[in-house]
């Protein structure tokens, strides 16, 4: 009964502040937005991983996958002959390029063609119908068979040449066949071709190895039996398991993507509950009198906070509602990005799928959003309940009595503070990430209840310089945001969150671009590079060892290393593997190997007896100096010893280098992925480069990139790794900006009689305006001012909890003084234009009404 | 100095409320007039008029011969800043600022500097009788006080003109007697034109006339001789 009554009391109140309303609606629909956006863009990018695994593995019930090198073929025997398997197909799966002018890259799957049709459908077009007959495509080696929309793309037709670049430079091939667009014809956009395997292993360069076995059970033995028993029968280090579960090492390998992403989520969420914090308070505020009248007519206490709270709740129902649509239509862009990054970093394939909405999802984003709303109003409506009611009602001064720069409140702040810094500094790495990050919202909650005392300590401070820059005008400025320090601080709160986030990150990006740049320097020194891929690396599409051949006979080439770059399994994650020809490479690097005798463990990592290792590696297994590491490889198991540590920012999981003389004797692996080319001295870089694109021109789909623009393509990969972060920013930025909005159209609504006497006594309206900006600039700089006091907190989280954790990088604090000089006016900037609306109010403001008494 | 013809003021569209109905008025320099009538009958209009921050529907205003509809709001702020003083029945002081510093404003928005503007107020609060709570914020002192320190605001410029609507309505009868004798004082050393509503005879015997209105016209218009006879 009550309630409901309260109810209309608060309709009426939010049809009458509409803007505040809206913009407080938002605030939590951005905020539920980012968070629901990021969970919704991950499931979307997992599963438009795993379905291209999916149907791609057909009617599989097994699969068993090697690591990148693939395995030998002799295991497919093996396979076949194990009871219970009903069929057993190789498979070889290139990412291979044409050579149409402006075409990416087209995914060739190697399959057995007699066999395979019982495990995967191809469902040709009836217009090939000779060609559908595999037989016929078999028995000639050029055969290809193409999607329809590939087809249509480049209007092939049956018969037709299809250029490819192969391991052996170009080769044609002829399109006999085309399938439908269902099943395998809709992986990658319809980029997709298949051909015989073992013309594929030829023509890509694999030996006798296959890079995986599609297999079904027969029906009398089950899955689990069938994997158990083959278990037993192939060599360690194959993995066998259903299609379904090859999705989890995708997601493992996305994990730092991801959780960059949730930590940036929930601060947006955070700087939501600051905006409803914000907006409570000042409702709180500007219904003093009314919260009288209603106790005063006997209203109890808890029915005054339950008002508010359940205003709290309904807002926060209504923006989470709006902010998980919106956010399903951010997760798109966000998808986007991700799978770009996917491809670019990790070089998978992916299949674009629509956003996945999930419901779980979903719920959980609302329930976040009422959550964090009903959080941020807690404390107005506690304020609200506790107000006198006699004070409330004869004296409207009160309001002024703000209790938030007591005592107690600035002990706990420090001492919040202290304890979440020294809990980063000397708490265990072992609690986890997620205890780690509570560290900093520990420091972020304390510096917030010192918000209040911080604002008005340097409002004041400010006092005397407004005087003497901008006069009157700037004193009352000043004077608005002393004289409602909860206001204020709300704001100035919901700025600090944003811009030291702002900060934080930037500092952390500068920190690791600076370290990566630096270790490039050392590392990156052939003097022209060449990629198989417009990205990081392929999977799939290496080099000869004769391409490399080919290059030293270039006049001007002193030198050519051929370099093989894959990851490997390990542990229960993977680890980046770069065997390289480490005499060349240890002639021009120097002082790498950490510890020990350089040049004695030189020598023996040269002759290959052993390998160095990531300094992140070292640190994420526990291991050093004289541990072993072992994988298994495809002619037994791996067993060397660790000689060496070498600081190295490859790879986030780690990275193993050893003499790839070593790597081919154990892998009988001669494929190729990044060629160095070293220079005769008085050489021209410039022309060697010319004619290392001539001669690979045509032959070979290569990416030729001189020492130089090859460090600067790996800086853009991984500022392109933080574009998401930088996207999430700009959301808490917009977010922190409508902060400002609300508070001060709150500060002209509650300064109206004040800005008419103004007007009245002889303002004009531009210096009202002024004003009304220079209470928005001076906000802005108490929120730099705490910005960088909280960024810096967070920074030194960043770089010693999270890059440790997330890469077991080491990267070293720098305070972050260009990013706060460049965000003083950037944030000024924003404040001024979030200031433009209400200045315009405050400057319309009909001065008659304004000092009319009520 | 002053001079309205045939001026209305109308509100609204649906139903009209005609607060002010062709009045004619002059007010010679020096001259002191109070305004009397009910509530309602637009008194506080006809203020509002003369000083800018509200316009007539018809007719004109005229301040030196300057017909202010002609202005535009800039202009119109200026001349009110640098010719009319205004006080209010509530006082309306900035709360944040000083009694020095809410004295000083006027001067401060016309681009005055800081020291000679502190230097200027401060005579002026010697002048109401407020030298010593300079320093002190409107909440800290008595309702008279205030109206003291609005007052001195108002004249800080040394306005030809001083506004007044109702400036003893919120004070006891001592106080604002007391408000009233500052006014005289002011106007003996000044010679400035105020034009003062008030509910208050008494009040009404400090000036050279009194004007009556009653639905937005003036119904009367006469000398106040009593003052005289009072021998003040
Ligand atoms: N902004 C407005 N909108 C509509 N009507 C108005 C407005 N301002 C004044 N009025 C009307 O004009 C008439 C005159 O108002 P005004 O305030 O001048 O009266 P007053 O003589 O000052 O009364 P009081 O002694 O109560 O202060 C009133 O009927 C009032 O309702
Ligand atoms: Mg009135």
């Amino acid at each position: 009964m009550m309630l409901s009554s309260l109810a209309s009391i608060t309709w009426k109140q939010w049809r009458q502040h509409r803007l505040r309303t809206a913009l407080t609606l938002l605030g939590i629909a951005l905020g539920v937005a980012v968070y629901f956006a990021v969970r919704t863009a991950n499931v979307t990018l997992l599963s438009s991983l795993t379905i291209t695994i999916e149907k791609m593995a057909g009617k599989a019930t097994l699969q068993i996958v090697g690591d990148e090198g693939g395995f030998p073929e002799a295991i497919w025997e093996t396979v076949k002959d194990t009871p219970g398997v009903h069929i057993a197909q190789p498979v070889i799966e290139v990412l291979a390029n044409t050579a149409f002018e402006d075409e990416g890259s087209l995914m060739i799957v190697g399959v057995d063609m007699l066999g395979d049709r019982e495990l995967r459908e191809y469902q040709f077009d009836e217009a090939g119908e000779e060609i559908a007959d595999p037989l016929v495509a078999l028995a000639q080696p050029d055969s290809i068979m193409i999607s329809r929309k590939f087809a249509e793309k480049h209007q092939l037709k049956d018969g037709d040449k299809l250029p490819l670049f192969t391991a052996q430079g170009k080769k044609e091939f002829v399109v006999r066949g085309i399938f439908k667009p269902a099943g395998l014809g809709e992986i990658f956009d319809g980029q997709i071709a298949v051909m015989d395997v073992f013309n594929a292993q030829f023509v890509f360069n694999r030996g006798r190895n296959i890079d995986r076995i599609d297999l079904m059970n027969e029906s009398g033995v089950s899955v689990d039996e069938l994997q158990q028993r083959l278990r037993t029968r192939l060599p360690a280090g194959l993995e066998i398991g259903p299609p379904s579960s090859r999705g989890k090492g995708i997601e493992n390998s996305v994990a730092a993507m991801k959780i960059g992403m949730t930590i940036t989520s929930f601060i947006a969420l955070l700087v939501g509950v600051f905006i409803i914090f914000n907006s409570f308070s000042i409702a709180v505020n500007q219904r003093w009198k009314e919260i009288g009248i209603l106790r005063a007519l006997g209203v109890e206490r808890p029915n005054v906070q339950c008002m508010f709270l359940v205003e709290a709740a309904l807002m926060g129902m209504l923006g989470s509602a709006v902010g998980i649509g919106l956010g399903f239509f951010l997760a798109i862009g966000a998808e986007r990005v991700m799978s770009q990054i996917a491809a670019q970093l990790f070089s998978y394939v992916t299949t674009q799928q629509p956003p996945v909405f999930r419901w779980d999802y979903a719920v959980t984003s609302f329930v976040i959003g009422v959550i964090s709303s009903v959080i941020g109003a807690w404390l107005p409506a506690r304020a609200a309940a506790r107000l006198n009611p006699v004070l409330a009602l004869h004296n409207i001064e009160t309001r002024q009595s703000e209790n938030v720069l007591g005592k107690p409140r600035i002990i706990a702040g420090i001492l919040l503070v202290l304890t979440g810094w020294a809990l980063i500094a000397f708490g265990p790495a072992s609690v986890g990430l997620s205890l780690q990050f509570s560290y900093s919202v520990l420091i972020i909650f304390g510096l917030v209840l010192l918000l209040p005392a911080l604002a008005a300590l340097t409002a004041r401070a400010l006092r005397p310089l407004m005087d003497r820059l901008f006069g009157s005008e700037g004193v009352i400025a000043v004077d608005s945001m002393i004289q409602s320090p909860r206001r204020t601080s709300a704001t100035v709160g919901a700025l600090m969150i944003g811009l030291s986030f702002v900060f934080s990150m930037g500092a952390y990006v500068r920190s690791y671009q600076k370290t990566v740049s630096d270790w490039m320097d050392r590392i990156v020194n052939a003097d022209i590079i060449i990629n198989t891929s417009e990205n990081a690396r392929s999977r799939t599409n290496h080099f000869s060892e004769d391409l490399g051949k080919t290059l030293a006979a270039i006049p001007g080439v002193r030198r050519v290393e051929n370099i093989r770059f894959l990851f490997l399994p390990y542990a229960d994650d993977s680890v980046a593997l770069i065997a390289l020809d480490m005499d060349g490479w240890f002639a021009r690097v120097k002082d790498v190997v950490e510890g020990a005798d350089e040049d004695e463990v030189k020598d023996k990592i040269i002759r290959g007896e052993g390998v160095l290792v990531a300094r992140n590696f070292v640190a994420r297994y526990h291991l050093g100096v004289g541990d072993r590491l072992r994988f298994q490889t495809p002619t037994g198991p791996f067993d060397f010893p660790i000689l060496g540590v070498i600081e190295d920012y490859t790879s986030e999981k780690g990275a193993v280098f050893f003499e790839r003389e070593l790597y081919k004797r154990y892998w009988n692996d001669p494929a190729v992925d990044i060629i160095d080319v070293m220079v005769t001295p008085g050489a021209e870089v410039a022309t060697v480069k010319q004619a290392v694109t001539r001669a690979v021109k045509g032959q070979h789909r290569a990416f030729i990139y001189t020492n130089a623009e090859y460090k600067k393509f790996i800086m853009d990969l991984i500022n392109g790794f933080f574009v998401l972060n930088y996207m999430q920013m700009t959301v808490a930025i917009i977010i922190a900006a409508l902060g400002i909005v609300n508070t001060l159209i709150i500060s002209v609504a509650e300064r109206k009689r004040e800005l008419g006497v103004l007007r009245a006594i002889g303002g004009l309206r531009s210096q009202v305006r002024k004003m009304i900006l220079l209470e928005a600039a001076a906000i802005a700089i108490v929120g730099v001012l705490s910005g960088t006091l909280a960024g810096v907190f967070n920074t030194y989280f960043l770089v010693r909890t999270a890059a440790h954790m997330i890469g077991g990088f080491t990267i070293p604090f720098r305070f972050p003084l260009t990013i706060v000089l460049v965000a003083l006016p950037v944030a000024l900037g924003i404040a001024l234009l979030a200031a433009w609306w209400p200045a315009r109010k405050a400057v319309n403001l009909k001065v008659v009404e304004a000092i009319g008494y009520e | 100095m002053i001079e309205l013809q045939n001026v209305s003021r109308s509100f609204g569209d649906a139903k009209l409320v005609q607060a002010l109905n062709q009045v004619n008025l002059r007010l010679a320099q020096g001259e002191r007039v109070a305004v009397m009538g009910p509530s309602g009958s637009g008194k506080s209009t006809l203020l509002n008029l003369i000083c800018g921050l509200d316009e007539p529907s018809t007719g004109a205003i005229k301040i030196d011969n300057v017909d202010i509809a002609s202005l535009d709001d800039d202009s119109r702020t200026r001349l009110r800043r640098q010719k009319i003083g205004m006080i209010f029945q509530t006082f309306n002081l900035l709360p944040t600022l000083t009694a020095l510093e809410n004295v000083s404003l006027p001067l401060r928005l016309n681009g005055v500097a800081k020291k000679d503007a502190e230097q200027r107020a401060t005579a002026m609060l010697q002048k109401v009788g407020l030298a010593g709570r300079a320093a002190h914020r409107p909440d800290q002192m008595s309702g008279g006080e205030r109206q003291r320190i609005a007052i001195a605001r108002a004249l800080i410029f040394a306005p030809p003109v001083l506004l007044a609507d109702e400036p003893t309505g919120n004070l006891d009868s001592k106080t604002g007697e007391e408000i009233l004798a500052l006014l005289d004082e002011l106007h003996r050393e000044f010679n400035t034109t105020i034009l003062m509503v008030t509910h208050n005879e008494e009040a009404a015997l400090h000036c050279d006339r009194v004007i009556r209105l009653r639905d937005g016209q003036i119904i009367s218009s006469s000398a106040v001789t009593a003052r005289t006879a009072e021998g003040q």
